[in-house]
């Protein structure tokens, strides 16, 4: 792998393995790419954007997430497989954002809030100011879970932990962004 | 372990504010769908509030800078052995250049010396020879000349 940082397992085996028999496993040509990338590009982008609260951060990030997920020549196999497969990517991807940007020390960790300025609506900003709080693993469960409505064992394969633990850490976070919410007037 | 299955009633009931009694009372006693019900709404609402105004890139050009640099890696995988061999090579004329001055060292400074204008005059008034060295010497340096520029010239037109 090309200086990212990281390392992904190869990731279709367990696509080919349970598809074997049900589909060719053929590489994805551009046509089959784009219809995937057109399902899927606006809804990475919103979670990656979500997770780092910083628009370009979210460009540069989705592009590679594309990327990587390309270099693996991934084979046509369930859509349910390549979704989480993408998710895991980008997930890998925000979480060494956060790291370098830890790392360098000059750009700010938590979300940067200019990018949610309150002109664009005072709750959006105030919404994505409570969630900016919470740390970024938090902010992933808890988008995977309501939002792209994950299972634990999907949200587990993307933040690289085990399903058994999700139970716990989702109930924390939602404990915490509740919390947070109480504090903020923000509590429905 | 298992998400309750009542958690998606929970938090659609949260919402809404459509609660049953048998999910209330559950509810109340399940901690996990008391905290999916506090938050749910909050992020659906979250979630439905618009994203700034994004343009995403075209697939095509994604598709294409991939590929590119899915071939510039293949590249950089083949050209991996003949970097090796590039490396190699340096190594090698520098070494034979170190073996053949140390080897050489004082009959070289001896030849240097003698290159001055009053020695050469000198030796010619008195017919003395200067010091020389000998051809396979010089046979030497050629051949390392050659293969210095060979390995610099292949480094070159390999990068272009």
């Amino acid at each position: 792998m090309v200086a990212e940082g990281i390392l992904i397992a190869p990731p279709f085996v367990a696509a080919r393995a349970a598809t074997a028999g049900r589909m060719p496993n053929q590489p994805m040509d551009e046509a089959r790419f784009e219809a995937f990338y057109r399902k899927m590009a606006g809804k990475i982008w919103s979670y990656i954007y979500r997770m780092t609260g910083d628009s370009s951060a979210a460009d540069d990030l989705m592009q590679k997430t594309f990327f990587r997920f390309l270099r693996s020549n991934p084979v046509i196999a369930d859509d349910d497989h390549l979704r989480r497969y993408v998710y895991k990517t980008a997930t890998n991807l925000v979480f060494d954002h956060f790291r370098e940007a830890k790392r360098d020390r000059a750009v700010a960790i938590e979300m940067p809030q200019s990018d949610f300025r309150a002109d664009r609506g005072e709750l959006r900003h105030d919404m994505a100011r409570v969630f900016g709080e919470l740390k970024p693993q938090e902010r992933a469960l808890l988008w995977l879970a309501h939002v792209e409505g994950s299972s634990h064992e999907e949200i587990a394969e993307a933040l690289g932990v085990k399903a058994k633990s999700i139970k716990v850490m989702l109930f924390r976070a939602r404990k915490r962004l509740g919390a947070l919410l109480s504090k903020k007037g923000l509590a429905p | 372990m298992m998400a309750c299955r009542f958690e998606p009633d929970a938090i659609r009931a949260a919402a809404s504010g459509e609660w049953t009694s048998s999910l209330r009372t559950h509810v109340a006693s399940c901690a996990d769908c008391a905290a999916a019900a506090e938050v749910g709404p909050w992020m659906e609402e979250f979630a439905r509030v618009d994203d700034r105004e994004h343009i995403l890139p075209d697939p095509a050009v994604i598709w294409l800078q991939a590929k590119l640099t899915q071939s510039n890696v293949i590249m950089q995988r083949a050209a991996l052995p003949i970097t090796r061999l590039q490396i190699a090579s340096y190594l090698a004329v520098a070494a034979c250049w170190a073996s053949l001055l140390t080897w050489k060292w004082s009959a070289v400074q001896a030849w240097v010396a003698s290159l001055t204008p009053s020695r050469m005059v000198m030796a010619s008034a008195s017919a003395q020879a200067t010091a020389s060295l000998s051809v396979s010497f010089f046979a030497l340096v050629v051949v390392l000349s050659s293969a210095t520029v060979f390995v610099a010239m292949h480094t070159i037109l390999a990068e272009e």
